[in-house]
């Protein structure tokens, strides 16, 4: 079998080691794709309503390699609002001590 | 010099008005810092050169310096900015966090509420797991939880983005107490901002929730005339201990000064003289190269530990710090009276602790032999 079909055998092989290492990784898997929304969110709630930022400077300082797809940005609620690799969070700012807080 | 007298009584008298002389020589902050003569010179370019070099938003490259402070003897002798941050920005400190509530839980110590002996369970009943980590243990970044600390490189094993963000997002301590070992409490050092969240919550069931929430700014930031801090809490309302305070240089200066002088501020001793010795008290079982400075509890030392380098070699052996990502630092210097705080952006960690420090100390050493 091996002999006969090197390349699917080994595509085959590959593909279960994959698939097992997937297995063992689900719980970060899944939650994986979530980061960069709520990292974008937090951190620009942060930097525009606790540290008084501009817009401009707030956007940059958020900037990572994975790109948003969507952004919004509430000044009157003071609610951020971000999305990412198909999955969307909100921080809100809380008040003075406490700042902002992704929203569950 | 009034001081040439032979009589013992009048020695003592002398000395009594010397040691008078000094205490009141001691300068304070009120409800503004002093300023004090300024750093100046050659040496002060120097210091610029490095600290701040023309800035690239774009590719955020190199060492971009958001806020420089240097405090001498209780007076500023040096401050200087990066637009936007400015003496008004509470920045971000990130784990500069972990150290400001070390200095929290400091005052709580000085209360009697706790012992450095006693397990975290007794306060955190879902550390109930791990029945045999100390608050010490968690002070030391020792608890034995298999914690991954990694930001940027290894975002799906990371523990810390893991908490923040996604999985342990809304109960950070929980999330941490939910984590397996990998090796018996307060032996091996691993630094861990799992630890840190933990200690954040033993401090809320040393007080109960209601004391707990108002309890950084009642116990060190109003005696210390604190007035710009944040301090971001998850959905329980635990204070993320490990990341999110936010203060101005000017603030964060505060307590450096606090720490610089023992523990006391004016004539209160807010913490007490052997809480500080203990921040300042390299973990023992610490193995060189393990971390880019020596752990204490819950701050950063630069001392020699077996036979390796200090490793910032350029600054006295006594330096102390709080330090944070992206360049953040508060380093203290008691022997030389010096408090320096640093914040930054700084992406990609060509940052030097030990080159700026040099820098400071020249320009210092400049100023005071003129």
């Amino acid at each position: 079998m091996i002999r006969r079909r090197p390349f699917s055998s080994l595509v085959i092989v590959l593909l279960l080691a994959l698939l097992g290492w997937a297995w063992h990784e689900r719980v970060n898997l899944q939650a994986f794709p979530d980061i960069i929304a709520a990292y974008t969110a937090k951190e620009y709630c942060s930097c525009r309503y606790v540290e008084s930022n501009p817009v401009d400077y707030c956007q940059g300082y958020v900037k990572q390699y994975v790109p948003t797809s969507a952004f919004a940005d509430n000044p009157e609620k003071r609610l951020v609002t971000a999305s990412g690799l198909g999955r969307t969070h909100s921080a809100q700012w809380l008040g003075e001590r406490q700042g902002c807080r992704l929203v569950p | 010099m009034p001081c040439e007298f032979s009589y013992m009584v009048k020695g003592l008298l002398c000395a009594a008005l010397l040691f008078a002389a000094t205490a009141q020589a001691e300068t304070w902050p009120a409800k503004e810092w002093s300023q004090g003569p300024q750093l100046v010179g050659p040496a002060v370019n120097a210091l610029e050169d490095y600290a701040f070099p023309p800035r690239d938003d774009v590719t955020r490259k190199g060492i971009r310096t958001d806020a420089l402070l240097v405090i001498r003897d209780g007076q500023v002798i040096y401050e200087r900015y990066a637009a936007p941050t400015t003496a008004a920005t509470p920045h971000l400190t990130w784990s500069i966090s972990k150290s400001l509530m070390a200095t929290v839980l400091g005052v709580a110590f000085g209360d009697n509420r706790f012992k450095l002996t006693d397990s975290a369970a007794r306060f955190y009943p879902p550390m109930k797991q791990h029945p045999a980590v100390t608050l010490a243990d968690l002070l030391h970044w020792a608890s034995g939880l298999d914690w991954q600390e990694d930001y940027e490189f290894a975002p799906l094993k990371s523990s810390v983005v893991a908490m923040l963000y996604t999985r342990g997002r809304s109960d950070m301590a929980q999330f941490t107490a939910d984590t397996g070992t990998f090796s018996a409490p307060g032996q091996v050092f691993r630094y861990s901002s799992g630890d840190s969240n933990l200690l954040s919550a033993t401090l809320k069931g040393m007080l109960g929730h209601k004391a707990y929430v108002d309890y950084p700014w009642t116990a060190l930031f109003t005696p210390l005339s604190i007035r710009s801090a944040t301090w971001e809490s998850d959905a329980e309302e635990t204070f993320v201990a490990s990341s999110y305070a936010y203060l101005t240089a000017r603030d964060l200066a505060r307590v450096g000064l606090l720490m610089q002088r023992d523990g006391r501020w004016g004539e209160q001793q807010l913490l007490p003289k052997a809480w500080v010795d203990f921040n300042r008290q390299p973990f023992e079982h610490y193995k060189p190269g393990q971390d880019e400075a020596v752990p204490g509890g819950q701050w950063w030392l630069n001392r020699e530990v077996q036979g390796a380098a200090r490793p910032w070699p350029d600054a006295p052996a006594d330096t102390f710090a709080a330090l944070g990502h992206w360049g953040q630092a508060l380093y203290v210097m008691p022997d030389e009276h010096l408090v320096i705080v640093r914040y930054g952006d700084d992406r990609d960690g060509s940052y030097r602790h030990n080159e700026l420090l040099k820098r400071v100390l020249a320009a210092v050493a400049q100023q005071v032999q003129p």
